[in-house]
């Protein structure tokens, strides 16, 4: 028990301090008796010395700043270094004469009990302590770190890297121990606009081409038909000319229609005959009759004759032709010879 | 809108003479002295009222809580019964009845009023998560991979830790709370912002401390969802020990009534 000396209202905080102190010590050490005795003459050199109360008051701040930093440390069930710090202060409290000081010892206090009753409860947990860092080591393998073997290569003292999903491992494993609802949204989801592109994409390739083959069709075609109708004006006009020939050779006998325009050498040109033939006979320049025998016949029509037998005595047919009744047309014919020659432009 | 609220008011008053919260309730946005009708109002009130129209607000006040629930904050009554019950708020303690019916036995979820000073809603998933009950697995959210090692920390260290532990034990799994994470971004604001906002974490200021800090805790919503049994069960397995040999926090998991909500359903 300290014997309070000095001045009136130093008497009550040092008082406090004394008995708080007891109460913060873990273990029983032995704290200084009031065995020293001041002499009133030091007593108010003391008082009064500037330097020393600076001294004092700078040396509880430090105190209480090492507590605060090393927090962790002091908890450590390893040492003793919380009951070191009190009996520093312990000591320092012998020359406290002020209320700034004594207000310093109380802070220290206050901090000190605060450890101490961290430290207490750190004692209190029966059956195995929890670590966090071995727990955070072992989280660290469950995440699938990846340690590195060369143990000399340490990036900022950590080894090992962390795969991508090293958190979504523990989110699937931490799962069953959430009730939690499931939250809720429309089946349909929202509106995606991601289809769209490729379709226009799509459409744009397909469009390109087109185009291009568009811009050179039109040029082409009108060559192909140019030349389509002036050959085939070409070719009618020329066939004319063969059957009016064929006719005035010989006006009384009939031109066999079969005779005229098959090719025996060439069913393609047969099928033309026939087809540019038949313009002869659509425009009138031409006509198509049954002799005696039934067998179709061909004949030019007079120049004078083509507008009157126009419009009334127009019959339509259709021919058609087939490689097999081709070749049994000449042999029926005995078709040896073209009457119609090919044009040298084909 | 005032209008309507207006006649509502005006309604109620005709219904009963001392109804102080409707009337004030006219004028203010929050409604925060919505009291509760009493049983006869409210027979009153279902009385002009069709089946219908009932089941209708009831399904809205539902749908409301479903969405709501999205972003696992806690719902207001207050915002409830100014968006979606609005004038059928005199039978208020009904349409709460048939919505928490609803939820149990339609979606299997518990309506919970965590705060009832606030009055403040979640929902709850009743039925406990089965292994491999379902052969689609939904996206694992990595935060609440984050959140299962805080609760887990706090859980095993008697239910209250200094932030710094937290912190320290983030380090060493490489989440800095100083640094931007690449997973969650800023760790802080994950920590004790967002979690404590949906109310799974507490984050309250230690007095005396200076330069200041705070302690972590488990909040209601954890209370409420999170299995201290199934907690322990991984530790156990994570450290190749007996969840027993952990007795105090075996004692906890598997006695208080509270952790055996979150739990066992074999309860019921």
């Amino acid at each position: 028990m300290r014997r309070a000396r000095g001045g009136g209202d130093e008497e009550a905080p040092r008082q406090n301090g004394s008995s708080s102190r007891r109460r913060g010590d873990q273990q029983q050490s032995d704290a200084d008796d009031g065995d020293s005795a001041f002499g009133p003459a030091d007593l108010q050199d003391d008082d009064n010395d500037p330097g020393l109360r600076r001294e004092i008051r700078s040396k509880y701040r430090d105190l209480i700043n090492s507590v605060q930093q090393n927090r962790e440390d002091m908890l450590s069930p390893s040492n003793n270094k919380l009951t070191e710090v009190l009996e520093q202060a312990n000591k320092l409290f012998k020359d406290v004469r002020q209320a700034r000081e004594a207000a310093l010892d109380a802070q220290l206090l206050v901090v000190a009990t605060d450890l101490g009753k961290e430290k207490a409860s750190q004692l209190f947990a029966e059956g195995t302590a929890f670590d966090p860092t071995a727990y955070a080591e072992h989280l660290l393998s469950f995440m699938g770190l990846n340690r590195l073997e060369d143990g000399e290569d340490e990036q900022n003292g950590l080894d090992g890297y962390l795969p991508q999903d090293a958190w979504h491992r523990v989110a699937r494993r931490a799962e069953c121990c959430f009730r939690t609802a499931p939250s809720f949204h429309y089946m349909m989801g929202s509106f995606h606009a991601e289809p769209p592109p490729p379709k226009q994409r799509i459409e744009r390739q397909k469009k390109a081409p087109s185009k291009e083959a568009k811009r050179i069709m039109p040029t082409q075609l009108k060559k192909m038909d140019e030349s389509h109708q002036e050959a085939t004006e070409k070719e009618v006009e020329r066939i004319l000319g063969y059957l009016k020939s064929y006719y005035q050779d010989d006006p009384t006998s009939p031109i066999s229609y079969y005779e005229f325009v098959i090719d025996p050498n060439s069913f393609s040109r047969t099928v033309e005959n026939i087809f540019h033939t038949s313009f002869l006979i659509r425009d009138g320049l031409a006509r198509m009759y049954l002799d005696s025998a039934k067998l179709p016949c061909i004949a030019p029509v007079e120049e004078g004759e083509v507008e009157a037998g126009g419009s009334s005595s127009r019959k339509q047919c259709i021919i058609s032709i087939s490689p097999k009744t081709w070749r049994e047309l000449i042999d029926v014919f005995d078709i040896r010879d073209t009457m119609i020659q090919p044009s040298n432009t084909d | 809108m005032t209008q309507r609220r207006r006649l509502s008011a005006a309604q109620s008053c005709s219904q009963s003479a001392r109804q102080p919260g409707t009337l004030v309730a006219q004028e203010e946005d929050d409604d925060p002295t919505f009291t509760q009708p009493s049983t006869s109002q409210v027979q009153r009130g279902l009385d002009k009222l069709t089946t219908a129209q009932v089941d209708q607000k009831t399904a809205e006040v539902v749908q409301y809580f479903l969405v709501k629930d999205q972003k696992k904050i806690p719902i207001r009554r207050a915002d409830l019964v100014k968006h979606v019950v609005k004038e059928y708020r005199n039978i208020y303690p009904e349409i709460m009845k048939r919505a928490v019916r609803t939820f149990d036995q339609v979606f299997g979820l518990k309506l919970v009023e965590i705060d009832s000073k606030n009055h403040t809603y979640i929902l709850v998933n009743k039925l406990e998560t089965v292994e491999g009950a379902s052969p689609i697995k939904s996206p694992t959210n990595p935060k609440m991979g984050l959140l299962f090692v805080i609760l887990s920390v706090i859980f095993m260290k008697g239910g209250v830790v200094r932030e710094n532990l937290i912190w320290n034990t983030l380090k060493k799994l490489r989440v800095d709370p100083g640094e931007k994470h690449e997973e969650f971004g800023d760790v802080k604001k994950v920590v004790t912002d967002e979690f404590v906002r949906q109310r799974y974490l507490e984050y309250v200021r230690i007095p005396h401390t200076e330069p200041p800090e705070h302690e972590f805790r488990w909040g209601q919503r954890a209370d409420m969802e999170v299995s201290k049994a199934k907690i322990l069960e991984f530790m156990g397995q994570l450290h190749d020990q007996d969840p027993q040999s952990w007795s105090q926090q075996y004692r906890e998991a598997h006695s208080t009534p509270s952790s055996t909500q979150a739990s066992t359903s074999s309860q019921r």
